[in-house]
């Protein structure tokens, strides 16, 4: 089972994604921002990060095109996870360096499916 | 990763043998390369990515086209997979079945 | 899991598609009456739709077909061509050819068309160029077998995707051969493992929709060169065995989802929704009530049971509404059926539709098609005469037939109306002598007489056409209608035409009826079939030489059917004073139902008795009453039937 961070301003979107993964086995940190992510992402070396696109502090393209940067980040799947409106925001993730997304709003299954992808 | 025999070099990959662990298997390709042979120890792998398998490609080539004798010491069932779905399994001369 | 959410919406696809088909099919026919610019534009958007959708969900054929058809609107359009009748023509059997498509599409087969090769010729030869040799090449295509060719961009291994995941989640979705192309691998020391240096050939085998492989690059398509193209079959013979093997498994499993599920509109799920909300706060009031009632929380109990019975009841027909689809997906298909049986037959016909939304069950809708069809038909060719005759009798030259659905009651009325000759008395009651169905015509009234076409094996063409002269009779249509709980009738008038009314139930799961006692037993007959209850005299009752009761009932005599006789009951009332007489209509004719008395009248939800015990003629279901004890539905049409055999024998 894999080491994923969720990173996630909104409490209830970061438990369901906490939870249903966790649910799955998983190991699973939370971050409510950006630049906590990228502390935690600092500390140790996640299989995978999820992050939401819009949030305070520090956006989620910004925390990619950082986490990316990390030498222990290269080739680790990040997911954005974005709404349909923001199709521009897909575009401008994967330049940042993003593996791909996942589009909000996602139930558990939809969820598991896309991270079991990303895992293989 | 180092070399066991004076003139054959061992070259063991990790049991996470993806993009992090590249720079290192890199690194002790390249020198096996200057030796007159060597040994590939794939037992141990779990995980394995395209970034590592076309470093093994790559070496499998420029050994042969060396001189260099490569020979395999055990391939586990996780890397003869990764090989075969990239269809470099010819191209790295993996073992059939892992020695007992 | 990618492969069945993207067939979730192929299906949706092609039902969006198949409803463009329908409006491109009406705006052209309605061009052919001299239309606007609009009709246009709407034929050209569903084409291009149709278009665009079949390159995306992986029927490339279509595309391409749709494609030529796209290029031929767009020239009318553009008013760089004149619409004429041999141009809608061409587009209306472009429009049966996609459905055609749609049509093995949906039954998983290959889209190999020769009808389609063709039509693609005469579209090209119509803009005065060749046929596309290339669409051919791709329609010859195996079914969904692919090669690939996919070499990553140099930084695709940095942004997490790994080829090796891409090529597993190929691999899976059907036999995957693998060639990698290593000629760009730098030299061991040059190398950068963050970055991509190999290729892949792929060839991918198995039933495989083009999506499916796209789903797969979905985050990479700027990340890579991609090329899907079909891969003609190797070998033929060997290729088709295991697409035959595969169809029929395939076929049997599209088939139930499409006749097992039903497209719901957003309104009426909300309506549901609402509705159960309303059901949880009358309940949670309820509730209250497990602490113990007192006199001045009577009053909001008996609220509560008010609101909970009114909720119930409009829940149950939200529910029921959900089966409920407008009949215009059956009346859609008559304006072109009508054009070609008109220019077959040298009649002119003007069709008229109204109450297309009028709403039928699901059931219902797929069964009414073949008797309806089957009424318009004979209309055109039987009721409507040629213009020359027309036009001598002082009538317009083309004659209209009018198809109209609407409610009435808790029924449905379907009418088909034409304005042509009328029944011909003379001519029916000839053919019912010659085929011993009557002896003569004398004392027959004129509905008596439009009544004998209904009778099997009936048939007054002069002259067997080749679209009404197929053995099947209007018996076989009452029949039909019958079986769906509904009637049909018919009204004539000499020289000013026809009108044959269907009426059908709302729904075949609920009915509304009374509840009538008989002996111990109680039987719902359905409301559609009551026309009146009375309370008779013993001399009202008049016993005929072979114990057959009849009684005088607005000028006529009807049979008397005893229930507690024909079902053998216990203990009923005997005397007919001191019973009820129902008098009921089915199948044109009507009969006095002889019972104890009506108990009530309530909505029976219909539960077969076929599939619980067996058929029981004069039955038609059965129901479950509020004490939990089993009633009998009374199948009217049926029962008067049994009646009419008694007194024939």
């Amino acid at each position: 089972m894999a080491k994923i961070l969720a990173v996630d301003d909104s409490a209830s979107m970061r438990g369901m994604v906490a939870f249903t993964l966790r649910g799955a086995g998983h190991e699973v940190s939370e971050a409510e921002n950006g630049e906590l992510a990228l502390g935690a992402a600092r500390g140790e070396r996640f299989d995978l990060v999820l992050a939401d696109v819009n949030m305070p502090v520090m956006d989620g393209i910004s925390m990619v095109r950082e986490l990316r940067a990390l030498d222990a980040y290269r080739g680790v799947p990040i997911l954005m996870l974005t709404t349909e409106s923001h199709a521009d925001k897909k575009m401008e993730g994967k330049a940042a360096g993003a593996t791909g997304w996942l589009v909000k709003p996602f139930d558990p299954e939809q969820l598991l499916a896309t991270v079991k992808r990303v895992l293989g | 990763m180092a070399g066991r025999k004076d003139d054959e070099a061992r070259v063991a990959l990790p049991a996470d043998c993806r993009m992090a662990a590249a720079p290192a298997l890199h690194a002790a390709l390249c020198s096996a390369l200057a030796r007159p042979a060597c040994v590939l120890d794939g037992a141990a792998v779990e995980r394995v990515d395209t970034s590592a398998l076309q470093l093994l490609a790559a070496f499998r080539r420029d050994a042969v086209a060396r001189g260099v004798a490569v020979r395999w010491h055990g391939a586990s069932a996780a890397l003869r997979e990764a090989a075969g779905l990239l269809g470099l399994a010819r191209a790295l001369d993996l073992p059939a079945t892992q020695p007992a | 899991m990618g492969a069945s959410g993207l067939a979730q919406f192929q299906q949706v696809f092609i039902e969006e598609s198949l409803e463009g088909l329908d409006t491109m099919e009406s705006s052209l026919l309605a061009l052919d009456g001299g239309g606007d610019a609009e009709l246009v534009h709407g034929i050209f958007r569903a084409a291009h739709s149709i278009k665009g959708g079949a390159a995306i969900f992986g029927f490339p054929e279509m595309s391409s077909f749709t494609h030529e058809a796209e290029s031929l609107l767009d020239e009318l359009r553009d008013g760089r061509r004149a619409i004429d009748g041999a141009t809608i023509e061409l587009l209306l059997r472009v429009v049966d050819c996609l459905r055609g498509m749609f049509a093995q599409a949906q039954a998983g087969q290959p889209l190999i068309d020769a009808a389609a090769d063709a039509l693609r010729g005469e579209l090209a030869a119509v803009m005065g160029r060749a046929a596309p040799a290339a669409a051919t090449m791709e329609a010859k295509g195996g079914p969904g077998a692919w090669r690939i060719g996919f070499r990553p961009h140099r930084g695709m291994l940095a942004s997490g995707n790994d080829p090796l995941r891409l090529l597993r989640e190929l691999a899976a979705l059907g036999e995957l051969d693998v060639t990698a192309e290593l000629d760009r691998l730098p030299a061991l020391e040059a190398l950068d493992p963050d970055e991509c240096h190999l290729g892949w050939r792929l060839e991918l085998r198995g039933d495989v929709k083009r999506a499916a492989i796209a789903a797969v690059f979905d985050w990479v398509e700027d990340e890579c060169d991609l090329a899907i193209e079909p891969l003609p079959p190797a070998v033929p013979a060997q290729a088709s065995v295991p697409a035959a093997a595969a169809t029929p498994a395939r076929t049997a499993r599209e088939a139930g989802a499409e006749s097992g599920s039903v497209r719901v509109s957003i309104d009426k799920i909300d309506g549901l929704i609402n509705l159960v909300g309303e059901l949880v706060i009358t309940q949670s009031m309820l509730d209250t009530f497990r602490e113990g009632a007192n006199a001045s929380r009577l009053a909001m109990l008996e609220q509560g049971l008010v609101q909970l019975a009114r909720h119930t009841r409009e829940l149950q027909e939200s529910v029921m509404g959900i089966r409920m689809l407008p009949i215009a997906s059956v009346f859609n298909r008559f304006p072109r059926m009508v054009r070609d049986i008109g220019q077959k037959l040298g009649k002119q016909v003007r069709l008229e539709l109204a109450g297309e939304h009028t709403e039928l069950d699901k059931t219902v809708l797929e069964k009414i098609g073949d008797p309806l069809v089957h009424l318009v038909r004979n209309a055109i060719d039987h009721g409507l005469e040629t213009p020359e005759r027309r036009r001598a009798a002082g009538k317009p030259e083309a004659g209209t037939l009018r198809l109209e659905a609407s409610h009435r009651g808790g029924s449905i009325v379907v009418e088909v109306v034409d304005d042509g000759a009328g029944l011909n008395r003379g001519a029916i009651v000839a053919k019912a002598v010659e085929r011993g169905l009557v002896a003569s015509g004398e004392g027959m009234d004129d509905d008596a007489v439009a009544e004998l076409i209904f009778r099997p094996g009936f048939s007054t063409a002069a002259v067997t056409t080749d679209l009404s002269g197929r053995g099947v009779g209007m018996d076989v249509v009452r029949r039909n209608v019958a079986d769906l709980g509904g009637t049909v009738t018919v009204r004539s008038a000499p020289g000013r035409g026809s009108t044959f009314t269907i009426v059908l139930p709302l729904t075949l799961a609920i009915i509304d009826g009374l509840t009538a006692a008989v002996g111990d037993e109680r039987y719902i007959v359905p409301l559609v079939s009551i026309v009146e209850s009375v309370q008779l005299d013993d001399g009202a009752i008049k016993t005929m030489p072979g114990g057959g009761e009849l009684f005088r009932f607005r000028g006529d005599y009807l049979p008397v059917v005893r229930l507690h006789e024909a079902f053998g009951c216990e203990g009923a009332v005997r005397e007919i004073p001191r019973g009820l007489m129902i008098v009921v209509e089915g199948d044109g004719s009507r009969a006095g139902l002889f019972v104890d008395g009506l108990v009530g009248q309530q909505q029976a939800v219909v539960k077969s008795l076929e599939a619980n015990y067996r058929r029981v003629q004069g039955v038609s279901g059965a129901t479950i009453l509020a004490d939990g004890s089993v009633a009998l539905i009374v199948d009217i049409p049926g029962l008067v039937r049994m009646q009419g055999r008694r007194r024939a024998a």
